[in-house]
């Protein structure tokens, strides 16, 4: 679970951004920037879109910000702010594709090409099994996984009871491991 | 396995398992070995999940920069400064105050009032009266009748005295009246503008 991090400068930050103040603004949002951004990314799978739906979502948070009691955990405020706008962005873009967001892997440049082909393509695999997730039991994951959220945490940034929260990680854990037991066991080989 | 255990194992790997549940699990793992291997496997797909490489995003101060230039302005959305809110809660304050005030004093004047029109308290009070209290009916019958009217001083006296009374306990009604209406018209734009703050900040929690 995070702490808050400097929490008193932060709150300071966050008054002065309140009233109007960007420069305190752009010191929350290099607070944050890299946990918002991954989250948003292992939700959309693209990076380029990650990042456009992350500055959306830090928009959405300036313009909501006098609404937000500092008391109250920023971080997980943007999570929620960013998890709507990541499912905002998948919903629009749903309609153009036909499904299936691409995954962009990187291979280890150390690594001889063909190794490197494999681990992409195993990259690929799980970041699309990952997609292939309902969208309730995935944001549950991610924000577990990912944003190292507390249950009670992703409870409250869900909006949802910590008994859901905890039925639908279960869920999601089980369609993994049934998606990937051919990988795993690959794996499992490649080591034997 | 064991069926049963397989969401505590999910709990207990995210180390969100505590007290006697923490126990009775680490005791059965100790035991079971299917749930040690479910266990492992759990481990494992976690070590998958994180291990997935991350790309390189832009960095945080061009992001900034970028989004410094998209920020919109927010004066409408800008809080009220603190002092308002105690402006505001000033105006029922004082209309209690009032309210007590009108009270205190039409009680008293009514008191003295009666007090000189039964001549209770002899002339400790009338001094208070500032003389003598006439309505106006009272000084329009006396030049009517004339000496007429002084022929049943007594009578007449009582009525006008009693006149007065009524008078003061008009008044009471009317001030009353004025900061009941005053306190439920505050009561009104209290209630129409928390409800409006109510709609913008449900607006926005939808939003975001």
């Amino acid at each position: 679970m995070a702490v808050n991090r400097n929490a008193e400068p932060e709150l300071s930050f966050i008054q002065q951004a309140q009233n109007g103040d960007r420069d305190a603004f752009g010191g929350l949002v290099r607070r944050y920037y890299s946990d918002v951004v991954n989250v948003v990314y292992r939700l959309c799978g693209d990076s380029g879109l990650a990042e456009d739906t992350t500055q959306e979502a830090f928009l959405r948070a300036w313009v909501n910000l006098p609404s937000f009691h500092p008391q109250s955990s920023l971080r997980n405020w943007l999570y929620r702010i960013a998890v709507n706008a990541a499912l905002d962005v998948l919903r629009r873009r749903s309609e153009d594709t036909a499904g299936g967001e691409k995954m962009q892997g990187l291979p280890d440049q150390a690594v001889g090409p063909e190794t490197a082909l494999i681990e992409k393509e195993r990259v690929i695999f799980l970041q699309n099994a990952i997609l292939s997730l309902p969208e309730a039991c995935r944001r549950v994951l991610i924000l577990r996984e990912y944003g190292e959220l507390t249950y009670q945490e992703i409870a409250q940034v869900l909006d949802i009871p910590l008994g859901t929260v905890m039925s639908r990680l279960n869920y999601a854990r089980n369609c993994l491991r049934e998606t990937l037991k051919e990988e795993w066991l690959q794996t499992e080989n490649e080591y034997v | 396995m064991c069926e049963e255990m397989l969401p505590l194992l999910n709990v207990y790997l995210d180390g969100e398992l505590h007290g006697i549940h923490l126990m009775h699990l680490e005791e059965h793992l100790v035991t079971c070995a299917s749930c040690r291997e479910e266990l492992e496997q759990l481990r494992r797909l976690s070590d998958l999940l994180h291990a997935l490489p991350t790309p390189q995003f832009i960095p945080v101060d061009r992001f900034v920069a970028n989004l410094s230039l998209n920020l919109p302005r927010r004066s409408s959305n800008a809080r009220p400064p603190r002092y308002a809110a105690w402006i505001w809660w000033l105006v029922p304050t004082g209309l209690v105050f009032a309210w007590f005030f009108v009270q205190t004093v039409l009680i008293l004047s009514g008191t003295i009032s009666l007090a000189n029109a039964t001549n209770l308290l002899g002339n400790a009070t009338a001094w208070l009266s500032g003389g003598t209290q006439h309505t106006l009916w009272f000084d329009a019958m006396s030049s009517v009748l004339g000496s007429q009217a002084g022929s049943s001083p007594a009578a007449f006296s009582f009525l006008d005295q009693l006149s007065v009374f009524g008078a003061n306990l008009l008044m009471q009604i009317f001030w009353q009246g004025v900061i009941v209406l005053l306190f439920w018209a505050w009561l009104a734009v209290w209630w129409i503008s928390r409800r409006s703050q109510l709609v913008q900040s449900d607006a926005s929690h939808q939003r975001s």
